[in-house]
């Protein structure tokens, strides 16, 4: 049967010959730790780095395309994104938090809290 | 709903496995409807049609999921959180669910006033929509979360993994205006397993896990039954004389 291993939580799920089962759909069900917040390829909270079996994995889906951009070249994925159908390894760092969007558009401010600023507070308050 | 005296209760494994087979046989991905889709048997009207009927029975999905949440209680924490976050995610995390049913619809030719006329919708779809305001308003919230989550949320990525490739291979859509089913996919795996672990933690007597399962197999006649009366109402009078 193949194997999912979760590196970051020592974790090993099997599941049947034939399946593809939803990576984190199968994190939640036995415990694997993997972060997560919307499920649904939008936060980016669920980011997992595929260590071994990229071929076995469902190719990107639009949602993780727009979602991880170059990150995906790097060997990143969406966990609720992608489906298992083979033998795989994936690692993440457990204190991740959602991605923010200049994580993966270069031209917007590098967090949150210079976008908040940039839109309501004038030149003279930060100053 | 039938009342099993002779019930014990049954471990974790044991019941998931149970509520899995309330819905066997059952799986509305093989209902008519579904079929004709998955075969490229149907034409864009069909497709517009399912829009006006489906908008009225997803497009509540907040508010059911709302009145489960009034009825659940306090200590019951990570449930209610579950219940929060997914009204959330229908109606505000992103793109609203039902702006992507609008989308499609639209391409089906329809127009947004009637995808929203509630006049639109074939009997059996109210009744769908009926049942779930009445299981949401008035079972056990472990109950209703079995029904709405377990019975039909769960099922949604069995089915759009069926429809959704032909909806572009076959029929011609653009992945834009498809996004509708391949968000549900992938959120409703997530969501359908929250709903599992729910029911498996607070189904706790042989009662209770009993009447989830009953209303497991409810909700997956009711939902098998919309999908083919989609069919018979919509598809089978175009094939006669045809």
């Amino acid at each position: 049967m193949p194997t999912i291993r979760f590196l970051t939580s020592e974790c090993a799920v099997q599941f049947p010959d034939g399946d593809d089962v939803n990576m984190l759909r199968v994190a939640i069900r036995n415990d694997c730790g993997v972060p997560y917040k919307c499920a649904s390829g939008n936060c980016g909270t669920d980011r997992i780095l595929i260590v071994e079996g990229a071929e076995n994995l469902s190719p990107p889906r639009k949602r993780e395309r727009d979602r991880l951009g170059d990150l995906l070249d790097q060997g990143w994925r969406l966990a609720c994104q992608v489906y298992a159908a083979g033998d795989c390894a994936v690692s993440w760092d457990p204190e991740q938090k959602p991605l923010d969007a200049s994580a993966v558009d270069k031209s917007l401010p590098n967090s949150v809290d210079d976008r908040i600023k940039n839109k309501w507070l004038s030149k003279k308050d930060t100053d | 709903m039938s009342k099993d005296t002779s019930a014990k209760l049954l471990n974790k494994d044991e019941f998931r496995a149970a509520l899995e087979d309330a819905i066997k046989g059952r799986e509305a991905k093989n209902a008519s409807f579904s079929m004709a889709w998955a075969n490229g048997d149907l034409k864009r009207e069909h497709f517009a049609r399912w829009a006006e009927n489906h908008y009225h029975y997803v497009g509540p999905f907040a508010d059911y999921l709302g009145y489960i949440y009034a009825n659940t209680p306090d200590h019951a924490t990570d449930a209610k959180d579950f219940l929060l976050q997914n009204m959330y995610e229908e109606e505000l995390s992103d793109v609203r669910h039902t702006d992507l049913l609008m989308r499609f619809a639209e391409a089906c030719g329809t127009t947004q006033e009637r995808v929203m006329d509630p006049k639109n919708m074939n009997a059996v779809t109210r009744g769908l929509q009926g049942w779930c305001y009445a299981v949401a308003m008035r079972e056990h919230f472990t109950v209703a979360t079995a029904a709405l989550v377990v019975g039909l949320e769960s099922q949604v990525p069995s089915i759009y993994r069926k429809q959704l490739p032909p909806l572009i291979e076959k029929y011609g859509f653009t992945e834009e205006e498809v996004e509708f089913f391949d968000l549900h996919i992938t959120s409703d795996e997530v969501h359908g397993e929250r709903g599992y672990q729910i029911v498996l933690d607070y189904a706790d007597t042989p009662e209770l896990q009993q009447r989830c399962l009953d209303i497991v197999r409810a909700g997956a006649e009711m939902r098998f039954s919309y999908t083919k009366a989609l069919y018979d109402n919509y598809v089978a009078p175009d094939l006669v004389g045809a």
